[in-house]
């Protein structure tokens, strides 16, 4: 069964379409690249499934149910997280503070003004849990705005898988990784997504084939093709389109 | 343990401290000490739209000005009413103020926020002037009845009154001080850093706004209602004039947006910087301004920043591993 699915799902800034009409599916479990020259609409279908857009039409399906407009809190609450292309962390907070954030959402701690949250001892353990599970355990008080990059993309990450979400879309997470800090992040997303569904957005096509079960290739604000890798690999519009220059 | 058992010392001074305030420095240092710490609890309103939640409001006197003329008005109408129930109907009309207020500015921030006050507050300076029957208009309301709690009237016993102030500006304080500190204390500030993301976590983030944004309302009429009391008028330029929205602002930035006894420090700063001045010359604005131009271009954190800064060198030069082991 698809976990989620889009149909026709088309978008517009003004006279401007970025997206014509994509059908998306993602099946459950799998771990989903959507790939693309830039200014393919790979961002903007992120956005307007995650609710930063209303689509101009079209709907999303989540599980089968109607989700089309949702907004951001409330695609969270239903298990839909998702991270940035552009680090997007609480800078003043530290590294504990930001997954604490997360987790305080998780366990449905939100509106909480009688109990001081350092006294809540779940909440402290499962964020250094989680802190030492992606590595930055000795980072804890440090503030996100003086992490290393790799750090910083790592926290980002970690924060959009923190609330245990069942989806997780991870838009360019290795954007502007050395080889080594991408390798890294590969390794702690495999680690962190076991038994969930992934989609990534992402430009290397090392990472894409390595981490992909299957993928979509979009193209002008359409869908070329879907596939296996080795599908895709070899589909000749695919490689006449995006991926001929880039041999693979 | 240590540590516990110096807290504890700490509060016993504290409270010894402000409990023979009024015998050894006499009356008029301790109506000083209640003019502070009516401001602090104004000044630290402020904050919490400011310093925690990055929301800048030009209108807060609009809620010290409710809390004013509610707990005046309740005392002149209602025959018979206690203070507290007259402090609590000027609470409560700050609060509703903010209630009506709340699901329109919640989904601005910034600029927009800013000046949607500025206009909300001058509103309410004007209705302030022009509602005479109700108000006063510039006279305001003046001579209402101060009952205490065991005495007939607390006009003629300011000690009496330090006290009673002393003590709901302190609980205000602390209460404001525990917000920060509960896991909605957190969401504010993520909300300051990150508002796009708070959302993706899956907070409400115009709720959370309105929740805090009710919260300030109503320490601002705290601070309003027992101010009205302590000078035993409430009037429109005394109470809700722009001056009055802009004065917690400089307190909070030269004080240190962000730090939770930094606005606290700034009226201090504030209230002594207008005393000494006085002395010599009447534009006291002419000195804030420059000091308040100095702190924003040379010290942004404020003095609480510059505290923090210089006491973080000090360490490092005494002892750079002990400063190690604690980062």
């Amino acid at each position: 069964m698809n976990i989620l699915e889009t149909k026709d799902l088309k978008h517009s800034f003004g006279p401007l379409a970025v997206l014509f009409g994509v059908d998306l599916q993602i099946e459950e479990g799998e771990r989903h690249a959507v790939i693309g020259p830039n200014g393919a609409g790979k961002t903007t279908l992120f956005n307007t499934i995650t609710g930063t857009y209303h689509p101009t039409s079209g709907k999303v399906f989540f599980k089968g149910k109607d989700i089309t407009g949702y907004k951001p809190h409330k695609l969270a609450r239903i298990g839909i997280g998702r991270s940035f292309q552009i680090t997007s962390t609480f800078m003043n907070l530290t590294a504990f503070q930001n997954i604490r954030l997360a987790i305080l959402s998780k366990d449905g701690v939100r509106f909480n003004l009688l109990r001081r949250v350092d006294k809540m001892q779940r909440i402290t353990q499962e964020t250094d849990e989680m802190l030492k599970r992606i590595n930055l355990y000795e980072d804890r008080n440090t503030p996100a705005s003086a992490l290393s990059y790799g750090k910083s993309r790592a926290l980002e990450i970690s924060m959009a898988l923190a609330t245990n979400p069942e989806l997780v879309l991870l838009d360019e997470f290795a954007a502007g990784m050395s080889k080594e800090e991408t390798a890294d992040a590969v390794a702690l997303i495999r680690k962190l997504t076991e038994g969930k569904t992934v989609v990534i957005i992402e430009h290397d096509m090392d990472v894409v084939f390595s981490l992909a079960d299957r993928i979509t290739v979009l193209h002008y604000g359409k869908i070329l093709a879907t596939g296996k890798p080795e599908e895709i690999r070899n589909n000749q519009a695919v490689k006449d389109a995006y991926l001929g220059d880039l041999e693979v | 343990m240590m540590k516990n058992k110096l807290n504890v010392v700490w509060w016993v001074i504290g409270l010894l401290f402000f409990a023979f305030f009024p015998k050894i420095f006499g009356i008029y240092y301790t109506n000083v000490m209640v003019t502070l710490a009516i401001f602090s609890v104004f000044a630290l309103s402020v904050n919490m739209l400011l310093g925690y939640t990055g929301l800048l409001s030009f209108g807060q006197a609009m809620f010290f000005g409710f809390g004013g003329y509610g707990t005046a008005l309740a005392l002149t109408h209602i025959p018979g009413i206690g203070v507290l129930p007259a402090i609590g109907l000027g609470v409560l009309a700050a609060v509703v103020l903010a209630l009506i207020l709340s699901p329109l500015v919640v989904r601005v921030s910034g600029t927009a926020f800013a000046m949607l006050h500025l206009a909300f507050g001058q509103l309410m300076y004007v209705l302030a002037l022009k509602l005479y029957n109700i108000t006063g208009g510039e006279d305001g309301i003046a001579n209402f009845p101060v009952p205490g709690l065991f005495t007939e009237s607390l006009k003629s016993s300011p000690e009496h009154f330090y006290y009673l102030a002393m003590v709901i500006l302190g609980i205000s304080t602390w209460l404001m001080w525990y917000v920060t500190k509960t896991p909605f204390g957190q969401i504010q500030v993520g909300i300051r850093d990150n508002a796009k993301r708070i959302d993706y976590l899956g907070y409400r983030v115009p709720q959370s706004k309105a929740v805090i944004y009710v919260l300030s309302a109503f320490f601002a009429g705290v601070a309003g209602s027992i101010y009205g009391l302590f000078h035993n008028l409430v009037s429109a330029d005394g109470s809700l004039g722009i001056g009055m929205s802009f004065a917690p602002i400089i307190s909070v930035m030269i004080g240190g947006v962000g730090s939770f006894f930094g606005p606290i420090l700034g009226v201090a700063i504030f209230q002594l910087v207008d005393e000494l001045i006085l002395r010599y010359t009447e534009s006291t604005e002419l000195v804030m301004g420059v000091i308040l131009i100095v702190v924003v271009m040379f010290m942004p954190t404020g003095f609480v920043g510059l505290y923090r800064m210089l006491r973080q060198k000090i360490s490092a030069r005494r002892t750079p591993e002990a400063k190690k082991e604690k980062a």
